[in-house]
């Protein structure tokens, strides 16, 4: 299983205070706390442990077929500037975060792996139809490429989670994907 | 607090987050925050930080667990306003 979480930094600033009163004590454990007030540039941090938890839950929900809000119940641990660990109860996550000027992206997996497939792309416009029908566009692109199947006869449905999942002419295919949108960036994973 | 007022309240909280209008415009009990309204998960703590201050109630961590959907924040609203 494969998780992954895009984070657009314009439109991070544009949309969420994360130094409004209250907001950092409903996401964040103490530790991951002390990680933004050591860290050089706290908007990143707080941002990218925020992706961190966000890939690890979406592989927590397929997992589980369970949706929660708390994320606070995700805990990180970083173990470098890109690798991590999060915790979801008694479920341990690796992720991998990268980030340049414009995004951080992070995937998380369940167990070490460099089999993982992920690309980022940018969306023209940030509008969640637009958004969504580009991630569908380039997965189904990656998914013809790897499997060599026409991309017509690929399908990407939501299930009630909103965990996507990749089907050839509505036969349900083994491959297993993730994707993201935020703002004017998006991207997927494939497994 | 009445069923209806609570809805009212709740849509004026979330509309500067919400995404998909249609589906605001028709906003139900049933409506899911994030897979109906597309509310960006970070700004659903924006949310739960609005209905604290509007309410002057406190979410604890295990309440807003549930809080996906306007019926679940109304139960969690509804019983915060009961206990204090």
């Amino acid at each position: 299983m494969v998780g992954n979480d895009i984070v657009d930094l314009k439109q991070a600033a544009l949309e969420s205070n994360w130094q409004r009163k209250g907001f950092l004590n409903k996401v964040f454990t103490q530790k991951e706390y002390a990680y933004i007030q050591d860290s050089e540039n706290s908007f990143l941090m707080v941002w990218q442990l925020w992706s961190m938890k966000e890939s690890a839950y979406k592989i927590n929900t397929q997992q589980y077929q369970h949706r929660f809000f708390n994320p606070k119940r995700i805990v990180c641990t970083l173990m470098d500037k890109a690798k991590g660990t999060v915790k979801i109860d008694n479920d341990i996550y690796n992720t991998f975060s990268t980030m340049d000027n414009a995004f951080i992206y992070t995937v998380a997996t369940l167990k070490i792996t460099n089999e993982i497939k992920s690309n980022c792309f940018k969306i023209k416009k940030a509008h969640y139809k637009i958004q969504h029908q580009t991630c569908k566009n380039q997965l189904k692109k990656a998914i013809s490429q790897l499997c060599n199947i026409k991309s017509e006869s690929i399908s990407i449905k939501k299930n009630i989670l909103g965990i996507p999942k990749l089907y050839k002419n509505n036969q349900p295919l083994k491959i297993k994907c993730s994707i993201t949108h935020h703002g004017n960036y998006g991207a997927y994973a494939i497994f | 607090m009445e069923k209806e007022s609570l809805i009212a309240s709740l849509k004026k909280i979330v509309k500067p987050y919400i995404q998909d209008e249609e589906a605001f415009d028709n906003l139900t009990e049933d409506t899911d925050f994030i897979t109906d309204l597309k509310i960006n998960s970070a700004n659903l703590v924006d949310v739960i930080l609005d209905v604290e201050d509007e309410f002057d109630i406190i979410i604890d961590n295990d309440s807003m667990e549930k809080m996906l959907s306007v019926k679940a924040a109304m139960d969690i609203i509804t019983l915060k306003l009961e206990e204090k």
